[in-house]
């Protein structure tokens, strides 16, 4: 008799929780068969009307009747879950090719940025980087380097004089001196910074711009040191090979002197307008260390020697980038600072 | 330096199939930087001399039609313009194919000496004097050499000296122009007087009479022409030949105008001045060389000659200086009156004093070409100080091998240095001395590392293969300032600023826009435009500029500045603080730009504090605040005020990175997270609406005791049910302890005493 009460039950509740339409109708219907005041439960209240005999037997099918409905159950609600997940989900479309959230991110200078790439460039090769102030004593700037009041090579460099004596650095060399004196030798420095040039400003010329100063002292440093630093501090800079030529040039500071020649990168050699058809563009002024500058920072040329070069970051960055007008760099201009 | 291709070729071989281009090549990899080349006298090539038969005017008057005989081309017919143009005269002719002026077909053409390149003259066609011939008239290129490139090469200020160098580059001969046999022997005219020897290192003058004063043969002209020079007249002319050949200045006086016999070469007298050639007076100082005759100076010794002792058509006689002045008394000299010329360029180089007489010579053969029946007057005036001895240098082999980087003969070095005229003996094994040329030897080659020089560009540079140096490299000690500025660029830029460079220089408008005064800044004395007077004791003027300029483009923006600031000292160099300047603009109302930056800077400066402050004038009133870091104030924190005239609100932070960069650094040390449970509550304070909740806050932990883990700041509301003027402040606190889970009534001690202690400052608590 209950047991066929039990399986009447069972297949009804069955019917009905695969029929539910909703996760509410589902409830009720586990209420009502489940539930502590529902069908089972009630059909259970019979179980004391089954002969003892019996009662082991019914007692397994009821609680098999359970097992099977509470399972009937959590699989249609894990349908109905898993549904309302998928409709939330979807309802949570978003369009992600909408503009970031946040500030975008700034630019460097493209100074600070090349500046950075060469100083990186010479701590790896054992160099330190060093720092001097701009406003310079006018022996730090001059006479120190072999450029005595009266002498000619003053002409070369238009200076801004301030009060007490004192100029605007002329060049960054001033940072070689300075290195001597502090940390005497050996020495490996370079000394990026800020210059300025008392001239009339165009395109191509501005009264503040910057250079790196480098120097090597040691024993025995020789011209062909130079070129291999040369090359290497370019061939790193301009991502490929390079060919160099040196040839005179006269900076009293060093002796013998060189301009540095780079092999046109545009043309390779034959000649285009960016070499004035030479197929070499000048980068740089060298040398080795004039042994005055060495005497006069307390350095004995006869034991140590060394040598200097003066690379234009400025004139670098213009370069690397295609920058037409010098003027630009110091402009703060978010059109032309928003590109790098 | 202009060099003339044609000249140089006058004094050595160069190969006949090297062009100027190849020669402007050479000198460049072994000597000077050459600027360009530049052809002239391009239309010589084909010219030849031409005697006008007849000259027959044409209807209209403006021109005439010339038959000419000429020495190349046979008869040719020309229609001509030229008002000189005449039966019987000699010109010269060029050929230019036919064309038809006038109605008459003419076949070439006579050509001024404006249109040949001979000289500047283009209001009639060139004149040939008798005799005349065009045989050192022919195409020719010129070589513009960099002047900064041969500042100490004072020997390669004339083509004689260039040509040397030729001559040594090439291995070719040198012909010396110069008959020093053509100055005259016996006592001299005039009597020369040298006040310091120091400062004139050598007088020579030479006296000429029967002097005409006439135009100079075209080929002269041509030469002057050439490289810039405007021929005037003979007498100039030679004496600005002279120069541009062998780079020995010299200056004629006329002697009719001269006062006694004696030159003085003196320092000028206070109160002496001087009319110039140039039409200048130049009042004088004893610190000028001056050149005197008995009555006062006739010209500015290295620099310029006198109007009062001019040559003039009248001139007859002649007294020509060939002197030596020291290099830095004429460069003082110069640079004081502002009066530089071909003269004193040439004499600030340090010129050699035996060069005086060669031009002497040089002039006796000129003047006998150029001004027909002139005669010397007595011997070589000479006054000198002793000629020093020629410098002799030691040279070992071996150092110069190390020096250049690679290893030379004994007689390749030899060679070199003979063909550059250097004397070379072998002093010991390995050694050489070698004896400096006198014109070498005034500034230029002093010691041995000078001869590395000579002797490597001889070689050529490109010989020396790259090396690394032997000695192995340590590595540098890190710069923890150069570390930090390049973290703080990395930051910035990462949350949105872009990094501008000022420059260093300031207005006084500017400075007065932000009320400081010019006398707190360094002062450039020499400044070339108009905002270079002053630099820069703050980066705020150039980043205030950057947003003006910026506004124009961009509605909002961020920028920074890492630089210097320059503040004068009482002695000495001035100081030079590191600055770092960050701007928030926006055209927009409101204050979130201050706040981003207050956030940029406890970025920077983990733990900094900010108070308000006292606004300076160029800053908002009521949003000024003072940076605080360590106990120590490093910056400011404010909005620009009206005075700033920017369109929109523009938040500054303003640090001294000087003072920042000095107390970074430090290790972080580690403490284990509690193991216990902390309790959290929620207190809210009444206060005034202007009162600064940094300040309350303060306070709540101050009353919180050691038992308080944080007191966090939650939020603050005014208006209902609160009356007017009465903010409520909510703080929440957390508790704890790292030994044990603390009681409530623990928890409950510490708001107590937190609730009493604010109530004890007469604070009203909502909790
Ligand atoms: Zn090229």
């Amino acid at each position: 008799m209950l047991e066929a009460t039990l399986s009447a039950l069972e297949q009804s509740a069955r019917l009905r929780i695969n029929g539910a339409k909703s996760l509410e109708e589902l409830e009720a219907v586990r209420v009502d068969a489940l539930g502590r005041k529902g069908t089972l439960a009630q059909a259970g209240k019979e179980m004391g009307k089954v002969p003892a005999e019996e009662r082991g037997r019914i007692g397994k099918l009821l609680n098999a009747v359970k097992g099977n409905l509470e399972e009937a159950f959590a699989t249609k609600k894990r349908l109905f879950d898993e549904a309302a997940l998928k409709a939330r989900l979807d309802s949570e479309w978003l369009d992600l090719t909408l503009p970031a959230a946040g500030v975008p991110r700034g630019h460097l200078h493209p100074i600070s940025k090349i500046q950075a790439e060469i100083e990186d460039l010479f701590i790896s090769m054992g160099f330190v980087v060093l720092d001097g102030p701009e406003v310079e004593t006018e022996y730090h700037n001059f006479d120190a380097l072999n450029i005595p009041a009266g002498h000619p090579a003053r002409d070369m460099q238009d200076t801004f004089w301030v009060e007490g004596g004192h100029v605007l650095r002329t060049h960054t060399s001033p940072v070689q001196v300075r290195g001597m004196e502090e940390l005497g030798p050996p020495l490996r420095m370079i000394a990026p910074g800020r210059v300025f040039r008392n001239e009339s400003v165009d395109a191509s010329h501005d009264h503040t711009f910057y250079q790196l100063e480098g120097m090597m002292i040691d024993r025995d440093v020789s011209v062909g040191n130079l070129t291999y630093f040369m090359k290497t501090l370019l061939g790193s800079i301009f991502g490929r090979e390079v060919t160099v030529r040196l040839r005179p040039g006269f900076f009293p500071f060093v002796e013998p002197g060189f301009e540095l020649d780079i092999q046109c990168l545009l043309c390779g050699g034959p000649g285009c307008a960016v070499c004035k058809q030479s197929g070499w563009v000048e980068l740089l002024p060298c040398g080795l260390v004039n042994p005055n500058v060495l005497r006069m920072s307390g350095i004995d040329p006869e034991e140590w020697n060394g040598f200097a070069f003066g690379l234009g970051l400025t004139r670098l960055v213009m370069m690397r980038y295609g920058i037409d007008d010098i003027r630009q760099l110091q402009s703060g201009s978010l059109r032309l600072l928003n590109q790098f | 330096m202009k060099f003339s291709f044609n000249w140089i070729r006058e004094f050595t071989d160069v190969p006949q199939s090297a062009s100027a281009r190849d020669l402007e090549r050479l000198i460049t990899m072994k000597t000077a930087e050459c600027e360009g080349i530049e052809p002239v006298g391009g239309l010589l090539a084909a010219a030849c001399i031409a005697t006008v038969a007849s000259v027959e005017e044409m209807p209209g008057g403006h021109h005439r039609k010339a038959v000419v005989e000429t020495e190349r081309y046979g008869l040719k017919t020309v229609v001509c313009g030229a008002p000189n143009c005449r039966a019987g005269m000699t010109t010269v002719y060029v050929p230019l194919g036919t064309k038809s002026i006038g109605g008459v077909e003419s076949d070439g053409m006579l050509a001024s000496g404006a249109e040949l390149g001979i000289n500047r003259d283009a209001a009639g066609i060139v004149e040939l004097a008798a005799g005349e011939t065009l045989d050192r008239c022919s195409p020719d290129g010129v070589i513009e050499i960099d002047n900064k490139s041969i500042t100490h090469r004072p020997d390669l200020w004339g083509h004689y000296g260039m040509a040397r160098e030729v001559a040594a580059i090439l291995g070719s001969e040198l012909r010396d122009p110069i008959g020093m046999d053509l100055l005259p022997a016996g006592n001299a005219a005039i009597d020369v007087s040298i006040a310091d020897f120091s400062l004139c290192a050598r007088y020579s003058a030479l006296v000429f009479e029967n002097v005409t004063v006439k135009p100079s043969p075209l080929w002269l002209q041509y030469r002057l022409e050439a490289i810039g020079l405007n021929p005037i007249n003979n007498i100039v002319d030679f004496t600005n030949f002279i120069m541009a050949e062998l780079g020995q200045p010299t200056h004629a006086f006329d002697r009719g105008l001269i006062s006694g016999a004696t030159i003085f070469v003196r320092p000028a007298r206070t109160g002496e001045s001087i009319r110039a050639l140039n039409g200048e007076d130049y009042d004088l100082a004893e610190t000028n060389l001056v050149i005197a005759d008995a009555s006062g100076p006739v010209a500015i010794a290295g620099v310029i000659g006198g109007e009062a002792a001019a040559i003039s058509g009248r001139t007859t006689s002649i007294i020509l200086e060939s002197a030596n002045f020291q290099a830095a008394s004429v460069r003082k000299t110069s640079a004081q009156l502002k009066l530089r010329t071909d003269a004193s360029m040439r004499f600030e180089k340090g010129q050699d004093p035996e060069n005086t007489t060669r031009a002497l010579a040089r002039a006796v053969a000129l003047l006998e070409e150029l001004s027909p029946g002139i005669r010397l007057v007595g011997g070589v005036a000479d006054g000198r100080k002793p000629a020093a001895e020629p410098p002799v240098i030691q040279l070992p082999l071996d150092w110069l091998a190390r020096k250049l980087g690679r290893s030379l003969a004994v007689a390749d070095v030899r060679q070199i240095l003979e063909r550059l005229q250097f004397g070379v003996s072998e002093s010991s094994p390995g050694v050489l001395a070698v004896t400096v040329p006198s014109w070498r030897a005034t500034k230029d080659i002093a010691v041995k590392d000078d001869l590395v020089e000579e002797v490597g560009r001889m070689i050529g540079y490109s010989s020396i293969d790259p090396q690394p140096p032997a000695l192995l490299a340590s590595p540098p000690k890190p710069d923890p300032k150069r570390l930090f500025h390049r973290e703080l660029r990395a930051l910035l830029t990462g949350i949105g600023f872009t990094e501008v460079y000022n420059y260093s220089f300031v207005s006084l408008e500017e400075i007065g826009r932000f009320g400081f005064t010019a006398a707190e800044h360094v002062a450039v004395l020499n400044p070339v435009a108009s905002g270079q007077e002053l630099l820069r004791t703050s980066l705020l003027p150039g980043i205030r500029r950057n947003v003006v300029e910026n506004t124009r483009y961009f509605d909002s923006f961020r920028l920074f500045e890492i630089g210097r600031e320059i503040h004068r000292q009482p002695a000495g160099l001035p100081d030079e603080p590191a600055h770092l300047v960050a701007v928030v603009h926006a055209r927009d109302d409101g204050a979130p730009g201050l706040f981003e930056l207050k956030h940029a800077a406890e970025t920077i400066l983990p733990g900094a504090a900010i108070r308000p402050v006292a606004a300076r004038s160029f800053e908002h009133p009521a949003r000024a605040a003072e940076v605080l870091w360590r106990g120590e104030t490093v910056g400011r924190l404010f909005e620009f005020g009206p005075s700033m005239e920017i369109d929109g609100r523009t938040a500054v932070l303003d640090l001294d990175l000087r003072k920042v960069g000095r107390r970074m650094g430090g290790e972080s040390k580690y403490t284990p997270p509690g193991k216990y449970p902390s309790s959290e509550f929620d207190l809210s304070v009444l206060a005034g609406l202007r009162e600064h909740v940094g300040d309350l806050r303060a306070k709540v932990a101050g009353f919180a005791g050691s038992l308080a883990e944080s007191v966090e700041y939650v939020r603050q509301y005014s208006g209902p049910p609160f009356s007017e003027g009465v903010k409520s402040v909510t703080f929440r606190l957390r508790v704890g302890s790292p030994e044990r889970t603390l009681a409530s009534e623990e928890v409950g001690a510490v708001r107590t005493a937190i609730i009493e202690g604010m109530k004890g400052l007469g604070y009203e608590l909502r909790v």
